[in-house]
């Protein structure tokens, strides 16, 4: 599967105050000719930097509505993340009435295909041999583990994305008619799951639109009239870590370094006790998502009031229709394993001769990437400003 | 066979909070050389299980890693003491001396060295009351 980043970046926002390369889990930033530079092929999408810059040099923005005049028929699908955001029922039929003002034909919830999806997330976990099923309802984490903790790509569970499953089904629904699917997303990762806007074919959503650029809309759209709502409640707990059916083998963690922690321990197989783990980056998980505006301590106990009066059950799915056969897979290194070790020692004896304070004012996030940059012959060790420094001082002295 | 890569760590004396961090900089360093993710996955438990046993039941100690020209992953854990009076019973699963504080953690079943010697293609270990080392080594290719 291709790999695409989100991040944007404004040349003339930005203060090239290298925050959001310091910020970067993956080391995917770097500064050349003093512009930011996105490695594809690192970058995870988790939104760290974007979150970091405090200048807006860099952005993740979804389709534009104008989108909405290429189709003959246009449905929204809104994720439980957002849904979680309302009070009660009265307030999400409101809410789904406004997103339908925006020029859509149909707005449906996906909280029933959530739902289905989480139940055989257990499914998997329950029948797996020792080793605990990673939940992989999060792009973020794919990628990481993908990149990070190879050891445990086999665990990850091998179902598609909900958005993906929920598109299918209307495509099929609406079958010969031309029709537009379009996706809200909580989230920067998520807007990588569509066709549109970063061009990748290879997904059933056509469009995926960002909640925070179309909510200024929808609050302008909302008034007193409604659509008749009613959800899942297993589909609403998928987005709340909170809310998330709490058993003593289900691992359930929030927040970017907690869940590398988990990895990492599980990578050492001292988590083996455990079924599943279901692992958010976001804290309070998709509800905190980056791209949702309310305050996900307050959203998060929402999930009674939504679901009381009354509900729909999970969604009926084939095997087909959930189970996923490509996706996570890494890309191979053609090199042999010597010719690896011999790379590596290369970087190390580069990085023995710069100052290793990884200030990242070379531009890259640490004194190993610079290594690894001098090796390739793409920096000199006269690119380290430290270096420099240390040898003006000696120039002055000796004079 | 000559040594294309070393890299020496220290484990400290009753450094439980640092515990694992010698094995998390093994597995990184590993992995970002790229060795195929079933071997990771025996090199990262036999490190750890070998780091943590440093802790709870000897004065700290040294690992080295070593890669060599032949393609096999060496690790050697040499700690001061005390020792392992009965290697035979240290080495069947389930029989453990830890302390209560280190069961407390969570360490101490019991399947220490049984496990690092079942997750190794070569394990080696000698003891005395002046310390313990213990060898391992793993085939990449």
């Amino acid at each position: 599967m291709m790999r695409k980043s989100v991040v944007r970046y404004t040349l003339e926002s930005c203060a090239k105050c290298m925050t959001c390369i310091r910020a970067c889990p993956t080391s995917a930033l770097s500064m050349y000719n003093g512009r930011i530079r996105v490695d594809q092929e690192r970058c995870i999408n988790c939104g760290k930097c974007i979150s970091s810059c405090t200048h807006k040099g860099l952005l993740a923005s979804g389709s534009s509505l104008d989108a909405l005049k290429d189709y003959d028929y246009t449905v929204c699908m809104v994720p439980s993340a957002l849904i979680n955001d309302c009070t009660d029922l009265d307030q999400a039929g409101e809410l789904f009435h406004a997103i339908k003002m925006l020029g859509f034909d149909e707005v449906v919830d996906i909280s029933d295909v959530e739902g289905a999806i989480l139940e055989e997330m257990y499914l998997i976990s329950d029948n797996a041999d020792e080793t605990a099923s990673i939940a992989s309802f999060c792009p973020v984490v794919n990628a990481l583990v993908r990149d990070t903790y190879p050891v445990l790509q086999a665990n990850i569970t091998p179902v598609k994305y909900p958005s993906e499953v929920a598109a299918a089904r209307i495509r099929k629904q609406h079958e010969g008619k031309n029709v537009g699917i379009f996706n809200l997303c909580e989230c920067e990762s998520k807007l990588a799951l569509a066709k549109h806007p970063f061009d990748n074919p290879e997904y059933e959503t056509d469009h995926a639109l960002a909640i925070v650029d179309i909510f200024p809309a929808v609050r302008r759209n909302m008034s007193e009239e409604r659509e008749d709502v009613c959800f899942c409640p297993e589909g609403l707990r998928f987005s709340n870590p909170a809310m998330m059916l709490q058993k003593d083998e289900y691992l359930i963690a929030d927040g970017f370094d907690k869940i590398n922690s988990v990895l990492n321990m599980a990578e050492f197989g001292l988590l083996n006790k455990f079924r599943l783990l279901q692992l958010f980056p976001c804290f309070n998980g998709c509800i905190g998502g980056h791209l949702l505006f309310g305050n996900s301590f307050l959203t998060r106990n929402n999930l009674h009031q939504l679901t009381s009066e009354k509900s729909k059950p999970a969604a009926d799915l084939s095997f087909e229709e959930m189970y996923s056969e490509d996706v996570f897979t890494r890309d191979e290194d053609n090199r042999s394993f010597m010719e690896r070790v011999e790379w590596f020692k290369k970087v190390n004896a580069q990085l023995e001769l710069l100052p290793g304070y990884d200030c990242s004012a070379c531009g890259m996030q640490t004194c190993r990437l610079m290594a690894e940059e001098i090796a390739e012959g793409h920096k000199t060790l006269s690119d380290c400003r430290v270096l420099a420094a240390m040898e003006d001082r000696k120039t002055n002295e000796d004079n | 066979m000559s040594t294309v890569l070393r890299k020496e760590y220290v484990v400290v004396r009753d450094d439980y909070a640092g515990a694992g961090k010698v094995s998390s900089d093994v597995k990184s360093t590993l992995s970002s050389i790229g060795i195929p993710s079933p071997v990771l996955r025996r090199i990262a438990v036999a490190c750890y299980e070998s780091e943590i046993n440093m802790l709870i039941h000897a004065y700290g100690g040294d690992i080295i890693l070593e890669i060599g020209d032949d393609g096999v992953i060496h690790m050697t854990f040499s700690d001061p003491g005390p020792g392992i009076p009965d290697i035979e019973k240290a080495m069947t699963p389930g029989w453990s001396t830890a302390s209560d504080k280190a069961r407390e953690m969570g360490f101490g079943a019991g399947m220490g060295l049984p496990n690092i010697k079942r997750v190794s293609d070569e394990f080696d270990i000698t003891s005395s009351p002046e310390g313990t080392t213990i060898q391992l080594s793993f085939k990449v290719t």
